[in-house]
């Protein structure tokens, strides 16, 4: 009783203090709703912005005083401060958001270093050098209807983030004067990683701001890009770096993964970059006769015949199934298979025969028991439609006996 | 024609039966229908120890914790289909294609996973670890 009773008067508190705000007057909204262009914004717009919902308004970034209706709400007496210039959008926000006694009472598990990394970035360098075409938080972030980035409208939201930096980075006239390429989101678009993303809505998959950092962004240098992709590809980054290409791809200037890989168009790897055919990536470096090209012959040799001999195993298998036989376990079977070909190809990464043969051929011992089981369950198969073929023919054999039998015991009547 | 209908007859009576007594001799199988299974025998698993046991047409884990208790999760891993195992030094699970990890509930730790891996309830009938899936609430 008690208890509904005390929920029954938090409701009504809540339902006053909701009306009350709502009956605040808010010159601001007022004017700029009826505004175009930059200066309109509506109470529906600002509603949905985070900082609103925390109890924020509109004095709280621009000064003034929402609750005057004449000039007076926009003096300076009442601290008004009217258009936030570029310039000053990092400080101004960095004011609350660097500050972790302030935002404690908000979220206290959010960051408060973005205005320190932002300083270190190069959206941030060159902004402290007077660039005003670069980033600052609201580019990214939007103004006046700002959302966590939690919250799939966000620009910030990581499935939004790639489109959010494509605004400045995809725009060949904007980024003219960087003389920096602008394919980087056409290329993303291509890569496996955006297929991830996007397609499998697999949020862990990276975006830009996974491998360029965030508030601190700043492309990865030749001698880093290894240890950006390691954070996920952790066993091709280990076996990269006890690899001799490792000392080879440093004393030659090149970056580890992507000098392979390449970077935003990251496509699905597939074995055809192995080998020495035109597709392969290892002939861009290695020529005919030397113990690279060897090797990487030898490994797409390795790799492609556990490949066939899976697809044989599993088309026997599925022949098996079709024809109505019971072959869950070695389907079972053939999948560790296929994990000793994923594992092989991982292996590729220490750039060495042997030991891409080691996971091979545990992969092809099974696939070998397991095309065994096919044709075991084909032949048990046949068996069956041969014992019911000579069952057939007995009952034939009965029916036309019987018939003989009984036009005998006829013609003796 | 009484001995060639006799044979007949026998014939066909033998076609008839020997499905009969194939299908009356025990399967190989423990799968108890599609959502539950015995995956193994108390006693089988030492502590802090896994195994893969097959659940339907894939793979489950079975875990034997330091604490004594047993836990069932899919082996499938959640990145790329490789099976999962039970890394006792860790006291985690581990894909041994992409370096993955969940905890011992089934959650993604670290590495490519992009999600958890179901998990499975566990219940000891007798001397048989029985593995059923969870039927949402």
């Amino acid at each position: 009783m008690w208890r509904n009773r005390s929920l029954g008067a938090i409701f009504v508190l809540i339902i006053t203090v909701a009306l009350a705000q709502a009956q605040q007057p808010n010159s601001c909204v007022d004017c700029h709703s009826a505004l175009e262009g930059e200066l309109h914004v509506t109470q529906e717009q600002f509603a949905q912005d985070i900082h609103a919902q925390k109890g924020l308004t509109c004095a709280s970034c621009h000064g003034g005083d929402p609750s005057k209706t004449d000039d007076s709400a926009m003096s300076k007496a009442a601290g008004f401060k009217g258009k936030i210039e570029r310039a000053g959008v990092p400080k101004l926000c960095g004011s609350c958001h660097s500050d972790p006694a302030f935002m404690r009472q908000y979220n206290p598990s959010l960051r408060t270093d973005q205005f320190s990394q932002y300083q270190t970035s190069i959206h941030g360098k060159r902004q402290a050098a007077g660039d005003t075409k670069v980033a600052v938080c609201t580019d990214c972030h939007g103004v006046h209807d700002l959302r966590p980035a939690s919250d799939t409208r966000s620009k910030v939201h990581p499935l939004n983030i790639a489109t959010t930096c494509s605004r400045c980075h995809a725009d060949a006239e904007y980024m003219a004067t960087y003389k920096i390429p602008t394919n980087q989101f056409a290329d993303y678009k291509t890569s496996v990683h955006h297929e991830a993303l996007v397609e499998r809505g697999d949020l862990s998959a990276p975006t830009c701001t996974t491998c360029h950092g965030n508030h601190g962004a700043t492309p990865p240098g030749v001698g880093s890009v290894a240890n950006v992709c390691s954070t996920c590809h952790v066993f091709q980054a280990q076996l990269f770096e006890a690899s001799p290409h490792k000392a080879a791809f440093a004393s030659a200037g090149l970056p580890g993964c992507v000098t392979c890989h390449s970077n935003h168009g990251i496509s699905k790897p597939s074995d055809a970059m192995l080998g020495t055919s035109a597709h392969s990536v290892c002939t861009n470096c290695h020529t005919q006769g030397d113990a690279g090209y060897k090797a990487a012959g030898d490994m797409q040799q390795q790799i492609s015949g556990l490949e066939t001999s899976i697809v044989r195993s599993d088309r026997i298998l599925s022949q098996a199934e079709s024809s109505g036989m019971e072959v869950s376990q070695p389907r079972l079977e053939l999948d560790q298979a296929r994990d000793a070909l994923t594992k092989a190809r991982v292996t590729v990464h220490t750039f060495a025969a042997h030991p891409v043969r080691a996971d091979v051929d545990s992969g092809l011992k099974i696939t070998t028991k397991t095309y065994g089981e096919g044709e075991g369950a084909l032949r048990e198969r046949d068996y069956r439609r041969t014992g019911l073929g000579m069952s057939l023919v007995a009952i034939v054999f009965v029916v036309v006996a019987l018939r003989l039998y009984i036009k005998e015991i006829e013609k003796n009547q | 024609m009484g001995m060639l209908l006799g044979g007949g007859l026998f014939a066909s009576a033998l076609s008839f039966f020997y499905p009969v007594l194939r299908y009356l001799v025990p399967p190989r199988l423990t799968d108890m229908g599609g959502d539950t299974v015995v995956a193994g025998k108390v006693g089988e698993l030492r502590p802090n120890s896994g195994k893969i046991f097959r659940f339907g047409s894939r793979p489950g884990l079975l875990m034997l914790g330091s604490d004594g208790q047993y836990r069932a999760l899919s082996a499938t891993c959640t990145h790329l289909s490789c099976t999962v195992q039970y890394r006792g030094d860790l006291r985690q699970v581990w894909c041994a294609c992409h370096n993955g990890m969940y905890d011992l509930a089934g959650r993604n730790l670290s590495g490519p996973p992009p999600r958890p891996l179901e998990q499975y309830d566990v219940h000891v009938r007798g001397d048989e670890i029985i593995v059923s899936r969870r039927r949402e609430a």
